[in-house]
């Protein structure tokens, strides 16, 4: 964007008032002739410039409305003499335009929770605006996997077995051993009533034999005259397929804010002007909001302009308290580590207990939710006597945030792979003795549909984290907000009211996403499950944002940590994959229920069905594999990764090349004013001389 | 039903539409807003200016602080008395809408700051504008001290040519390193 044009046209549209001309700064010599310059706009009169850069350049125009008018006007009335073809191209762009700017405003009407989301951001600002936006995005995520997972498996699955007269469907029946294929998932006799409760919240009994989990779908392979649907080889490809939508998703997503991040280098340089220039939120309304906005802000200032005195006061520290500050954080940090340690070791001692307990009555289900409670419990007490460690080791504000989310992630993300590990190691006989795995390949006592087992495991602990956030808010956040209004004791009152604390929640939502991701292959309705719930969250948490919260006294930055929160969510997404790979590719499938019964690996379809394609596909597709495509694919990549490093290298010279040269012009600037000073001063001599 | 009198006429609209990074139904909805401002008699003529006061009656801009500099920028009046147009009111509401430009914001966030309307920030304005943040009244001021220092940090973060005040060009250099400005930068009606 250029503004160079003359300055007649400036001030001869209308006079622009606020500005000077540049004669009248010069004689005033109160300040630099910087003003009018920079300050007062101009238009671009170039007429080789196309129509919808000129079109934008309008818009962009910081003129009032008549300015802009006028200006259009003359440049209707400058008809370049185009052909005909060029006439009919510009029509069909502009017509093009039109379309896009109208279906974008349609798309935006239909935008799910659009109005909620902006009073959201208004009356409590961008942090918690973006765990809503989080929210939003997993629910459409979910839904869209749901799509994909019912469209491929489950319709075909219901279509199949509703059509089972046997006319052209082939069900192998598994040659296995006796014992590896009995399966009875319905037990006889007459049952408690509430077990139909717990069966509900446990995936066992009356649903444990349905489409929710594993071991109800066939391996059912429909050949007909023009149409042929494999079943196993559709649930594996579309497990996988489910795997990289998600990812293809979040990597977009996490595009723009990566761009963002890398623009502003991550720290917070210039803290203060930034604060003061760009700290306002003119979105907010009420005189409430604006009161507390502005005393986050002078909170923030002064606690920063606190800070920079305590850090010149602390520059002056003497070694020996800085090894004794050191020492303190080395000696906190072991604690921390110990109590990690501690609820990992506690985990896996109740996955062990609960995978052996057999039992049907009220007791049991707490011991089959043993897991899911040991890792809520660990989440919540851990972080928060973390929090109370770190109030000893003296970082930074700054400083201590990140580690907390650090510790908190690293304590969610491990504490679930351990919960893995042990039912991996369980199944898979590793604890148990040698001999319950031989005759099957994986522990067929204990387990004799070991999919569907995990796919409950899974199940069980997206309904205890649902369960937990509706019974904090019931339970906690209520009557907190109730005991805050009424009571009038002090330490009531210096407590305060709930505080949306942004972090936590976040890391909750990529738990519980992380779960679903890991159960998808064992349980597919898991998906739909998910959105259901994370709607219900969405609505409980904005229940509980405007009732029982108050706006935080730090606000938070949303756009460094939107880039985190994206990146913990891929970091459970790889979680999740090396779970799938690990039982696609290792573990022998179950041979008493599920698609994969008759073969040794989940693998293993794929290559049984790549010999039924035509011979073209076959070898176009060995010929992708082989080492004479993917060897010169690897080094293109290579090539376009180092020219786009170089790349982005030039542009930061070029930052700090342009930075300089401001610096250079404006000492120019002094100079030539002094001499025009010193000039006009001889000058005005030589008068009085006269 | 809406009076037919106060409609916006069709090749208005879409010249609006041209000027503006306003959509069709932000600019009919300011329309319909902007002439519940004005008194029923009144309504039907086009380029009827709104005093300010009433202007400031509107819940999006009852409590911000801004509100008086944010009418006399968009103002185009020769009486310097903030009054506003319905023009004016689409030029407000185009600056601060979603898709305005990060260079048409920073511009008008910059004229917003400019106290005395000189074309540089110097300390004055600056201290004029930490008072809008932090609040007008005396417990919520930064007291002198507090606020030198916060001025001379300002200054020496955002100052590149050293003349102590600062300029278009270098507020437009802090604003681009923030980004969260765009999105707090937002009006909607």
């Amino acid at each position: 964007m250029d503004w160079n044009g003359s300055q007649r046209h400036g001030s001869a549209m209308g006079g622009y008032p606020s500005y000077p001309s540049p004669q009248e700064s010069l004689r005033l010599r109160r300040r630099p002739t910087n003003v009018a310059d920079q300050s007062s706009p101009q238009f671009n009169w170039n007429p080789d410039r196309k129509e919808d850069e000129r079109r934008q350049d309008l818009k962009e125009l910081p003129l009032p409305m008549a300015l802009k008018k006028s200006i259009w006007q003359v440049q209707q009335m400058k008809i370049p003499a185009v052909s005909r073809w060029q006439s009919w191209k510009m029509q069909k762009s502009k017509t093009l335009k039109r379309f896009r700017e109208s279906s974008g405003g349609a798309l935006a009407y239909v935008a799910l929770w659009r109005r909620v989301l902006q009073k959201i951001g208004g009356h409590f600002g961008g942090g918690v605006q973006s765990y809503f936006l989080f929210l939003r995005f997993l629910v459409v995520l979910n839904f869209l996997s749901f799509l994909l997972i019912a469209s491929f498996v489950l319709v075909p699955s219901i279509v199949f077995q509703s059509h089972n007269s046997g006319n052209n469907n082939t069900v192998n029946i598994s040659a296995g051993k006796e014992e590896c294929t009995t399966y009875d998932p319905n037990p006889q006799g007459l049952v408690h009533f509430y077990t139909y409760f717990i069966d509900l919240l446990t995936g066992t009994g009356f649903m444990e034999y349905s489409y929710l989990f594993y071991g109800y779908y066939n391996n059912t392979e429909v050949i007909t005259n023009d149409f042929s649907y494999n079943i196993p080889l559709a649930y594996l490809l579309t497990a996988g397929f489910y795997f990289i939508f998600c990812l293809i998703c979040i990597v977009i997503r996490m595009g723009s804010a990566v761009r963002i991040a890398v623009k502003t280098g991550g720290k917070a340089v210039g803290g203060y002007s930034t604060l003061v220039f760009t700290g306002w939120d003119y979105g907010l309304q009420g005189d409430r909001a604006v009161r507390l906005k502005q005393n986050s802000i002078r909170y923030q200032l002064q606690v920063d302009l606190e800070e920079e005195r305590i850090k010149l006061k602390a520059a002056s520290l003497t070694l020996a308290q800085i090894v004794g500050l050191y020492s303190l954080r080395a000696f906190l940090n072991l604690i921390v580590l110990a109590l990690i340690g501690g609820s990992f070791y506690g985990i896996f001692l109740a996955t062990e207990f609960s995978q052996g307990y057999q039992g049907t009555d009220f007791v049991s289900l707490v011991v089959e939710y043993l897991p899911s409670i040991v890792i809520t419990a660990a989440n919540f007490l851990v972080p928060f006597l973390c929090d109370q460690i770190a109030l000893l080791e003296r970082h930074s504000p700054s400083t201590t945030v990140i580690l907390a989310l650090l510790r908190a992630v690293f304590l969610r993300m491990i504490s679930l792979g351990v919960l893995l590990f042990t039912l991996w190691s369980q199944i898979t006989c590793r604890t148990a003795e040698r001999g319950t795995c031989q005759p099957c390949g994986y522990n067929h006592t204990l387990y004799p549909c070991w999919e569907t087992r995990v796919g409950q495991e899974m199940y069980k602990l997206a309904m205890f984290d649902f369960i937990t956030v509706i019974a904090v808010m019931i339970l906690v956040e209520f009557p907190r907000r109730m005991v805050v209004d009424h009571c009038s004791c002090k330490l009531v009152k210096f407590v305060g009211r709930q505080e949306f604390v942004v972090p936590q929640n976040v890391l909750g939502l990529v738990y519980g996403q992380t779960v679903v991701w890991v159960g998808a292959l064992f349980c597919p309705l898991l998906p739909v499950i998910n959105t259901v719930k994370f709607v219900i969250i969405f609505y409980c948490k904005r229940i509980t944002l405007f009732y029982n919260c108050r706006p935080a006294d730090r606000t938070f930055r949303s756009t460094s940590s939107n880039f985190f929160f994206l990146l913990v969510l891929l970091f459970g997404w790889m979680l999740a994959c090396l779970t799938l790979i690990y039982s696609v590719a290792v573990i022998h499938p179950s041979m008493s229920c599920g698609p994969f019964l008759s073969l040794t690996t989940m693998w293993r379809v794929v290559p049984n069905s790549f010999y039924s394609l035509s011979d073209t596909t076959r070898e176009f597709l060995l010929f992708i594999g082989s080492q004479a495509f993917s060897v010169p694919l690897f080094m293109l990549s290579c090539v376009v990764l180092a020219y786009v490093a170089a790349l982005a290298s030039v542009y930061g010279q070029s930052v700090s090349l342009l930075r300089a040269q401001l610096k250079l012009e404006g000492r120019d600037k002094k100079f030539l004013v002094k001499q025009i000073e010193e000039l006009s001063s001889v000058t005005k001599r030589r008068e009085q001389n006269f | 039903m809406g009076t037919t009198a106060s409609q916006l006429q069709k090749d208005l609209l879409s010249e609006y539409q041209e000027l503006t990074f306003l959509t069709k139904q932000e600019i009919l909805l300011a329309h319909k807003r902007f002439s519940e401002l004005m008194a029923k008699e009144e309504r039907s003529s086009p380029s009827l200016r709104v005093p300010m006061e009433k202007i400031l009656t509107m819940p999006e801009l009852k409590s911000n602080p801004f509100r008086e500099r944010i009418c006399h920028v968009f103002s185009t009046s020769d009486m310097k008395d903030g009054s506003l147009t319905f023009e004016d009111f689409l030029d407000l509401l185009s600056a601060f809408s979603d898709s305005a430009t990060l260079e048409i914001k920073s511009h008008y966030a910059f004229r917003i700051f400019d106290f005395d309307d000189d074309g540089t920030l110097d300390c004055g304005d600056l201290e004029k504008l930490v008072n809008c943040l932090t609040g007008e009244t005396e417990d919520t001021r930064l007291n002198p001290e507090e606020m030198r220092q916060l001025i001379t940090n300002i200054l020496e973060e955002s100052d590149i040519d050293k003349d102590g005040t600062v300029n278009l060009s270098e507020f437009q250099h802090v604003i681009s390193r923030s980004p969260d400005f765009v999105s707090s930068f937002k009006i909607v009606l």
